[in-house]
């Protein structure tokens, strides 16, 4: 997993060993200053589009503000967080916000593993192909993709109406129907984020020593033993990384299509977390409730993202 | 196994043969029941990637389809749009700037893949050359970027780029991705795996690090950096958060923002933005077909470590 990669550089130290060979720079060689001159730069530009916007955000969230520059910033205490937290839309958007990462992760997780699993016979080109197909509309621009969907949907002469009409089922105008709308958002990024979870899971399957379900098998190991000893706990780092990988962006994904196609609604059936932080600060014009929700939000993402790190180092099975 | 020593002393060449031959079988009966149990047969694997590619094209062929056809038959549902035509572009071409929106979309990538990956090979030269005091602490920071969502940084930043009176410009889009925290920690993987001893030997004929850097380091990590370069343009292009704020209103600046006011204004003429959006989606699919295998192979080595 990239977050815990500490492991030691082989390339480490060659610099600053090598430095160590000639006397005039001795010096250095305890203390080296190139490094943090390479790293500054970048460090920098974290400080200045992170972090400060995130103390900044932690900071208006006591204060009541309606961003506009020539108002000024009223202190407020902790009223923004009390009429956040009882906010009903809030609410709704942690449950969507839920439904949507759950509805994800079978289209970046479980899905993937079957198909992986299924068409692990077929080899050479044709997989190679099939994959360059799946995974065509990963890169797909969000806005294309919420313009061909909402087209394909719509309930005058969209295709999907139309087809299923044939079947007779009415499933009339998707996108504006208050049970229907989140659906048809889960089933369009779902889309899209269904070729990388192919491709990923793939090479990780790819990257199984074979041996390993071949002992087992002499062993008498049935195939359903083997998927789920050897096979399943080997691709867990990649499994966990996906996992982590659509907690961290679903958010980021669905941001778009709720943007364009519904703008959260109807009746708020559809917006989530991150829309409702836009809706608040962009909408209403209200910072200091934005910045408060966007800290509670920073806080407990960041405790279910350290939680899944930890429990992915003590779950996960390293094939080394 | 049962039967095979018959006479084990006189004969020991002949039971060595036998019991590797039983075992042989023995292995490929195992190995023939367990393909019956986990191994799908190859049809199987062709059906279900032909039913997945085929949900995962459709929509794009789909959108091409309504493009092409004659704009009186655009909500037609034959599956080939014959006969072919033009008109539902002319009405793009007609309408908004689509080629200034395409080619200020293109800079706007162009600069900020540029930028990351310049500022992306410095910071994890530094990572992962040297040790030095505070190393681990610093690299914190950049994982630790990972959980900061972009909706709770997004409106500091805004009022930021308000200050420096960037609201509504290309520059406004790319000045806060110049850095991107990811870029570093890929760049550092690939760069901690770089042979140490072409380092070294570079050291040894007097080269400073800036050099063993442009001439040594960077030279012998083309493809790499190819791939991630592509990448992040990629990533740039199709990124719709930032400059949906930076644009709030009707623009025609970016491919994301004007087709989104296309999207409101044209309605239901689905012909003129089916061939709008796919004339958004076109270079990156033409970096695609050209270089398929540097994306694949970019987007799921990212993926694994």
């Amino acid at each position: 997993m990239f977050v815990t990669d500490v492991r030691p550089a082989p390339a480490a130290e060659a610099l600053s060993n090598a430095a160590g060979v000639s006397p005039t720079r001795r010096r250095r060689r305890r203390v080296p200053i190139a490094p943090y001159l390479y790293v500054l730069p970048a460090l920098i530009l974290l400080g200045i589009w992170i972090y400060r916007p995130l103390v900044q955000t932690f900071q208006l969230s006591f204060y009541s503000w309606n961003l506009l520059p020539t108002q000024p910033l009223t202190p407020v205490g902790l009223q923004n967080y009390v009429s956040v937290v009882s906010s009903q839309q809030l609410r709704d958007a942690l449950v969507n916000t839920g439904i949507y990462i759950a509805a994800f992760l079978v289209f970046s997780v479980v899905l993937p593993i079957a198909i992986a699993l299924l068409s692990r016979q077929v080899g050479g080109r044709a997989k190679t192909a099939y994959q360059a197909i799946i995974f065509v509309p990963f890169l797909v621009t969000p806005v294309a993709a919420a313009a061909v969907w909402r087209w394909l949907l719509s309930d005058s002469g969209g295709a999907i109406p139309t087809v299923l009409g044939n079947f007779g089922i009415d499933i009339g105008d998707v996108l504006r129907s208050p049970s229907g709308a989140i659906w048809a958002i889960i089933l369009i990024v779902g889309w899209q984020m269904l070729g990388f979870g192919v491709l990923v899971v793939s090479a990780g399957i790819a990257g199984i020593n074979p041996d390993y379900a071949h002992a087992a098998s002499i062993d008498g190991a049935g195939g359903w033993t083997i998927l789920r000893r050897i096979t399943l706990p080997l691709l867990s780092p990649t499994i966990v990384f996906l996992v982590l990988m659509t907690i961290l962006l679903s958010a980021q994904w669905t941001y778009p299509m709720i943007d364009i196609l519904t703008q959260g609604g109807p009746s708020d059936s559809t917006t989530n977390l991150y829309y409702l932080l836009y809706q608040i600060g962009f909408q209403n014009f209200d910072a200091g409730s934005a910045g408060a929700a966007g800290t509670l939000f920073f806080i407990a993402f960041s405790l279910l993202a350290l939680g899944l790190v930890t429990l992915s180092d003590r779950l996960s099975f390293y094939d080394n | 196994m049962a039967f095979v020593p018959v006479a084990d002393i006189t004969l020991p060449v002949r039971t060595t043969a036998t019991t590797i031959r039983s075992q042989d079988r023995a292995r490929t009966t195992v190995k023939t029941a367990s393909r019956r149990h986990i191994r799908v047969p190859a049809v199987v694997g062709h059906i279900v990637l032909i039913v997945v590619a085929f949900a995962s094209i459709f929509p794009i062929y789909w959108m091409f389809a309504t493009a092409f056809r004659e704009p009186v038959d655009a909500s037609a549902q034959t599956i080939f749009p014959w006969p072919l035509s033009l008109d539902s572009f002319t009405t793009v071409w007609q309408q908004i700037p689509i080629l200034s929106m395409i080619g200020n979309t293109f800079v706007m990538a162009l600069s900020v893949a540029a930028c990351q990956l310049v500022i992306a090979i410095l910071a994890a030269y530094g990572f992962s050359m040297w040790q030095f005091p505070g190393k681990n602490v610093l690299f914190l920071f950049f994982i630790g970027s990972w959980l900061v969502p972009f909706q709770v940084t997004m409106i500091p930043n805004y009022v930021l780029i308000s200050q420096l009176g960037l609201l509504g410009t290309i520059a406004g889009v790319i000045v806060p991705n110049i850095c991107s925290a990811f870029a570093v920690m890929l760049m550092r993987q690939h760069m901690q795996s770089f042979p140490r001893e072409l380092i070294d030997a570079a050291h040894m004929d007097g080269r400073n690090s800036w050099g063993i850097l442009l001439r040594v380091v960077l030279p012998n990590m083309r493809p790499a950096l190819a791939a991630l370069g592509i990448m992040l343009f990629i990533e740039a292009w199709n990124n719709y958060l930032w400059p949906a704020l930076i644009f709030q209103h009707q623009s025609n600046a970016l491919v994301q923002v004007g087709i989104r006011s296309f999207l409101g204004s044209e309605g239901d003429n689905w012909g003129a933005i089916m061939a709008a959006s796919g004339l958004a989606c076109l270079p990156i699919f033409l970096i695609y077909l050209f270089l398929q295998r540097y994306i694949v192979d970019g987007f799921v080595r990212s993926g694994l470590r």
